[in-house]
């Protein structure tokens, strides 16, 4: 039998199979601490799938409105593009004369229009509960322009026609709510403007929108004449959605200074929108990221003590490694080795949490504010997950220095003689 | 004759305490060859840890000049230091220090790890059959008595065959038969070649050394060698 000792190959084997025998040692201290930083991993996770989640939310919302540019009546231009996002009440409307003035605009390339009003809802899947639904007056070759996407859910119908004011459009969530199928009626109690009593009008449902993730799911679309009518806003429209023919800086430029000149009309570029509307939500996700920072150094910090309690205790054991011929470099990697393991697991256990937890993330969050988008605001994909995996090791590189390093300069002498 | 696998001359070690100089060693004379035993004797305080630390390269001296292995370590760094122990000098000390989340057969196997070798089972097991533990290679520390737990310690020194075993108090925490046994273990290993210091209280185990040195006050109070 050869009993020839021979070089190992494998010593980063030998050295993270001892990390992890030693960190086995105090099971419980190292449950803690690896839950530590797993904590703050969840939360730096999460705070990055909503920064990518909610960017990519406005960014598919406003997309999918179709349009590159808005001409709505005067106020706050974010107010009303929440307000297409997402439905609400204060609405406020054009000059009846605004879409006749701009429809013939060389640099337009299409144009629709559009007119939004809020009904009372009755005879809900509640019944005992009255609800309010979005209605949108569209005119459908336009609109259809702007949304070419939009379809039928299989076998449901068709658009209306300018000549049926009684048609109506569900979109796929109304539909759902409702339970309603093509041929059903769809009742509603619209207030004429000018009047203090709701009208009740039953509507026929001509077709069910397939589900295209955008507010239009939950909106009633109706010929753009009827919903005028039977709100008693003949003439008048909520929104000119527009695509120019050249769309930059420039020609927004000049197309706003151009229709500036209405009094009573703001033009918005919805570039514009995602840009505040990305802003505005910064200042909390700055917030929630400090929290995160801060329970990320703290955890760090646990890490940290964590791991020199763990030299301490072993001061004698480390001196022994040093007599039986553990370079000052050995000593490093090994409890440097320790650190690295925790906040590795710790990154992979929180990040599984933060994967898992994201659903009950998005609705604390939606609990907290009102985010103006439909769809997902929280989404964790592998890259954010990589990134925390990858952070979290550089940061067990950075926490490990001072240990490893306390460890690795003792002495032998005094160590075994202190571990004694 | 044979050159001394350690061969140290006028070893001093001073310590400062405040504005005190602390002479723990003061010019001791010392030699080791091959398949000899020598223990190092004397009260507490009298110098034997500090001279063992010293011959076995744990410490540097203040003054004095010394060989281990045929090489100078006279003005060697720490780093350096370490690279003369590896794989020349084994330890064993009154405290066992084995990892106790680590099988008796890990703990001995743990210096191969520093040394850059592969584990070597059957040489373990052969080292465990010479300590009398190779049917306790799975169990961990915690499953040792403290005789057990030492020869344990003895076989990792030996592990990395050694041409120097140092063993600083060994039966310090053994009741005597198992101090004794343990003492048998060291001369079976001197008759394979092995050079082993040895610092102890015990007189009766001293003097089964081949020679006894007895410090006082840092210095060599007597050198008796034994038949």
């Amino acid at each position: 039998m050869d009993t020839r000792l021979k070089e190992d190959h494998f010593t980063l084997f030998r050295y993270v199979s001892l990390a992890f025998k030693n960190l086995r040692r105090r099971m419980v201290r190292t449950a803690l601490t690896i839950s530590g930083v797993g904590l703050a991993v969840a939360m730096a996770v999460s705070l990055g799938g909503f920064v990518m989640g909610y960017q990519g939310a406005i960014n598919r919302s406003i997309d999918m409105l179709g349009f590159q540019v808005m001409i709505m009546a005067k106020g706050c231009p974010y107010e009303a593009a929440t307000l297409m996002l997402k439905g609400g009440t204060g609405l406020m409307y054009l000059p009846g004369d605004t879409y006749e003035k701009v429809k013939n605009d060389p640099d337009i390339e299409s144009i629709t229009p559009i007119f939004v009003g809020i009904a009372l809802k009755e005879g809900t899947a509640k019944d005992s509960e009255k609800t309010f639904t979005i209605i949108n007056g569209i005119d459908v070759p336009s609109f259809l322009s702007m949304k070419p996407w939009l379809k039928f859910q299989s076998g449901s119908g068709r658009w209306f026609s300018p000549q049926s004011p009684d048609e109506v459009v569900l979109g796929s969530e109304v539909a759902a709510f409702e339970h309603r199928q093509v041929g059903d009626s769809f009742e509603a109690n619209i207030t004429p403007y000018g009047k203090t009593e709701a009208v009740h009008h039953q509507l026929k449902v001509v077709g069910i929108l397939a589900q295209a993730g955008t507010q239009d799911d939950g909106t009633v679309f109706m010929p753009l004449d009827s919903a005028r009518s039977a709100f008693n806003r003949p003439r008048q429209l909520t929104i000119l959605g527009l695509k120019l023919k050249q769309f930059n800086a420039a020609t927004m430029r000049d197309f706003e200074n151009k229709w500036l000149k209405l009094p009573e009309v703001q033009v918005v570029s919805l570039q514009q929108v995602k840009t505040t509307l990305i802003s505005l939500v910064a200042t909390a996700q700055t917030m929630i990221a400090a929290v995160a920072v801060i329970a990320v150094i703290v955890a760090l910090i646990g890490v940290i003590n964590t791991i020199l309690m763990s030299v301490y205790e072993r001061t004698g054991e480390i001196g022994i490694m040093k007599a039986i011929g553990a370079r000052r470099g050995d000593i490093f990697q090994l409890i440097w080795l320790e650190t690295l393991v925790i906040c590795l697991f710790g990154s992979v256990i929180g990040s599984i949490f933060a994967w898992f937890g994201s659903g009950l993330v998005e609705k604390a969050i939606r609990s907290l504010a009102d985010f103006g988008v439909s769809g997902s605001i929280v989404l964790i994909t592998p890259g954010v997950v990589g990134y925390a995996i990858l952070g979290s090791a550089v940061l067990g590189f950075f926490a490990g220095l001072y240990p490893a390093w306390r460890a690795a300069s003792m002495r032998p002498v005094e160590s075994i003689r202190e571990g004694a | 004759m044979k050159t001394p696998l350690i061969e140290a001359r006028g070893l001093k070690r001073h310590y400062h305490r405040g504005s005190e100089t602390v002479k723990a060693l003061d010019g001791v004379d010392f030699s080791i060859h091959s398949g000899e035993m020598v223990s190092v004797l004397g009260p507490s305080g009298s110098g034997k840890t500090t001279l063992i630390n010293l011959l076995s390269c744990l410490d540097a001296p203040t003054e004095g000049t010394m060989t281990v292995a045929g090489k100078s370590v006279t003005g060697l760094s720490e780093d350096q230091l370490v690279e003369v122990r590896r794989g020349v000098l084994g330890f064993v000390f009154q405290q066992f220090h084995l990892l106790p989340t680590l099988t008796v057969m890990e703990n001995v196997e743990l210096p191969l790890t520093f040394l850059g070798l592969k584990p070597h089972p059957q040489r373990t097991k052969e080292v465990l059959k010479l300590v009398g533990l190779l049917d306790r290679a799975s169990h961990l520390p915690k499953e040792l008595s403290g005789g057990q737990m030492q020869r344990v310690a003895i076989a990792r020194a030996l592990m990395i065959e050694p041409k120097i075993l140092v063993a600083d108090e060994p039966t310090g925490n053994l009741d005597k038969a198992t101090g004794e046994s343990i003492f048998g273990l060291f001369k079976e290993l001197t008759q394979k070649g092995l050079a082993i210091i040895i610092t102890t209280h015990n007189m009766a185990f001293g003097y089964e050394a081949d020679r006894v040195v007895t410090l006082e006050d840092g210095r060599i109070l007597k050198e008796e060698k034994r038949a």
